[in-house]
């Protein structure tokens, strides 16, 4: 007995002696913090087998734990893909370096317009786009035929049931601030208000609001119509046969992945070299074809191959879309606004 | 009459039980092989998603992890825990012990947010590089708690006149903890350490927080593939494992049998 445990003992400690030794830095090791499924695994050994060096990949769920980590002092890694809103919130805390546009000489195929309508950084002075989505709505056109593109499908009673907003509360008041006439970022409480009454005058009609469940929901036929993130509906529409899509004419909120290179990085050019790799017009395409989400760099049309590029992002966005954008202090507006409509029991 | 529909009723329960517990697990099973990418629909058999699952580096080094993290966890918590246990209940009246009591029980009642953070804080103000081993030192950190209150549970019915009488018999003390002690605490400490290996397995909010690059234990991957992965592979995922489970805990059931049969068949005649 005593020598099994030993044994046991004495393997483990080695386990952890080796585990914290490492395995022999005969490689550089580039050490991304992204969202899971964001990148084309073949890309990534690509990548590996150019630069000689190893590609770890770490996941994280939700912008504001990943903001929280690292403002905690967490580091190690060097690329991260924050959404645009926390790319400006991690510069202005210094969490994210400025970034030297000489060592990104792809950086210049970016999509001019993207970055003069929408981007919050428009001179990609601390992060380079990566990819663009938006928010839009997909209906069962098989039972349906086709409907008007406007947010006012919500209020169609014969649907009632059978319908859901998404669960985030920027994006479903956003629906509401659209289809009343405002913008996304809009946080003036007599428009927050008007918001809020026509949500909940679709609140009625709908079988929920639902962030996961609605991409199997309307594949099955269960709901009729959802409000979803682009990547998801399309790919549940390449998928079932009798959907379609819309995006209403009211305004729809995009949102943006970005590059970025943090302060702590220990591999700074192994990290250009990275984001200079993915803005590669060859490797845009691929990503988009992976993901299904649309990378702003035009050049990457040519090379698209079996799939519709203005599809995954069309071109009227670029001046019909907006940004949503961290209102710091008048986020608490938004809260309020969501617990109300969350809470309301009629 | 009564026989009969009481009869009846256990056979109902019965099988609403078993509809209950295993029906979604079968749902799961059937689901890992729709081709749809959501499931929405059943779209035909198909074993792509296996297909995935294995090509999948990422899941698979998060699989491996997230075991390596357990297993270390498991190990460590379970000698921690035990000999805390031993401690707590050995001098019950000191109040270093009740210090050490309350320090035990802490991580039990602590959010695992506060947990998390602060661990952080604390790997960053030290400058240990995170990574494996600060998931691991977290892990353990809050194992031990369950591991030594399920052994102190079981300390709770130890009949200490069996120590004494080993004494008097001229046992030394290493005896005594081969022969007495650690067989009749086995089961709390296998206990615990079962109950340390699956918290280990499933944590997210922890390990999130004190995961370092290459890092990415199972939860922590599955959380964000529910954003932008296709939710089969997690299926797949799932069955694999369970089977696995399956597969040990029924080898482990025959072993059991084959070891107790033999005074059971004493016992019987």
């Amino acid at each position: 007995m005593k020598n099994t445990l030993q044994k046991t003992l004495a393997g483990a400690i080695a386990a952890l002696a080796m585990l914290i030794t490492g395995c022999g830095p005969s490689q550089p090791v580039l050490n991304v913090y992204s969202w899971s499924d964001y990148i084309d695994e073949g890309l990534v050994s690509d990548f590996e087998k150019q630069n000689n060096c190893k590609v770890i990949i770490d996941t994280f769920d939700s912008n504001e734990f990943m903001y929280s980590k690292l403002k905690a002092g967490a580091k190690g890694y060097d690329v991260i893909v924050p959404t645009s809103y926390m790319a400006k919130l991690m510069f202005e805390q210094k969490l994210i370096e400025p970034l030297d546009l000489s060592k990104i000489p792809n950086a210049q195929k970016i999509d001019k317009l993207y970055l003069k309508n929408l981007a919050f950084d428009k001179t990609m002075k601390y992060s380079v786009p990566y990819m663009l989505g938006y928010t839009c709505i997909a209906y069962n056109k098989g039972k349906l035929g086709k409907i008007d593109n406007s947010w006012n499908v919500f209020s169609r009673e014969d649907l009632k049931g059978r319908m859901t907003l998404l669960d985030d509360m920027r994006e479903t008041i956003g629906a509401g601030l659209f289809f009343t006439g405002n913008k996304i970022n809009c946080v003036d409480p007599a428009a927050l208000q008007k918001a809020k009454e026509q949500i909940l005058k679709w609140k009625k009609n709908l079988a929920k609001f639902d962030n996961e469940v609605y991409k199997i929901g309307i594949t099955s036929g269960e709901f009729l119509v959802v409000q979803g993130y682009s990547g998801d509906i399309l790919q549940a529409i390449s998928e079932a046969k009798d959907l379609d899509m819309m995006i209403p004419r009211e305004g729809v909120s995009i949102s943006c992945d970005d590059l970025v290179i943090p302060v702590t990085a220990q591999h700074k050019d192994l990290a250009y070299k990275f984001i200079n790799f993915v803005c590669d017009p060859k490797n845009a395409a691929r990503n988009m074809a992976f993901t299904c989400y649309f990378s702003p760099i035009p050049e990457a049309k040519k090379y698209a191959k079996g799939f519709d590029v203005d599809m995954l992002f069309p071109k009227s966005l670029y001046t019909t879309g907006q940004l949503i954008q961290d209102m710091g202090e008048k986020n608490k507006l938004f809260i309020d606004t969501w617990d109300e409509i969350k809470l309301d029991q009629k | 009459m009564t026989k009969v529909n009481s009869r009846f009723t256990s056979l109902f329960v019965t099988i609403f039980v078993i509809i209950f517990m295993y029906l979604p697990i079968v749902m799961l099973v059937t689901m890992s092989f729709n081709a749809s990418r959501y499931g929405g629909k059943w779209t035909g058999f198909s074993l792509k998603w296996y297909e995935t699952l294995f090509r999948d580096h990422s899941v698979i080094n998060a699989t491996m992890n997230t075991l390596f993290v357990a297993l270390m966890a498991t190990i460590f918590s379970t000698i921690i825990g035990t000999l805390a246990a031993w401690v707590l209940n050995a001098y019950k009246n000191s109040n270093v012990q009740r210090l050490h009591y309350g320090l035990i029980y802490a991580p039990l009642v602590v959010p695992d947010v506060l947990m998390g953070i602060s661990l952080l804080l604390m790997f960053v103000s030290l400058k240990v590089d995170l990574g494996l081993t600060t998931v691991i030192l977290a892990h353990i950190t809050f194992c031990v708690s369950y591991v030594a209150f399920t052994v102190l549970a079981r300390l709770q019915d130890f009949d200490f006149a069996l120590i004494q009488a080993a004494q008097d018999l001229g046992a030394g003390s290493f005896r005594i903890f081969i022969k007495i002690i650690l067989p009749l605490l086995l089961p709390g400490i296998i206990a615990g350490a079962m109950m340390a290996f699956t918290l280990s397995m499933d944590d997210f909010v922890v390990t999130f927080f004190v995961g370092g690059p290459g890092s990415t234990t199972l939860p922590v991957k599955v959380y964000s593939m529910m954003k932008h992965g296709p939710p089969a592979i997690i299926n797949a995922l799932s069955v694999v494992f369970m089977a696995v489970t399956f597969t040990v805990a029924i080898i482990g059931n025959v072993l059991l049998r084959k070891k107790s049969s033999p005074s059971r068949a004493v016992a019987q005649h």
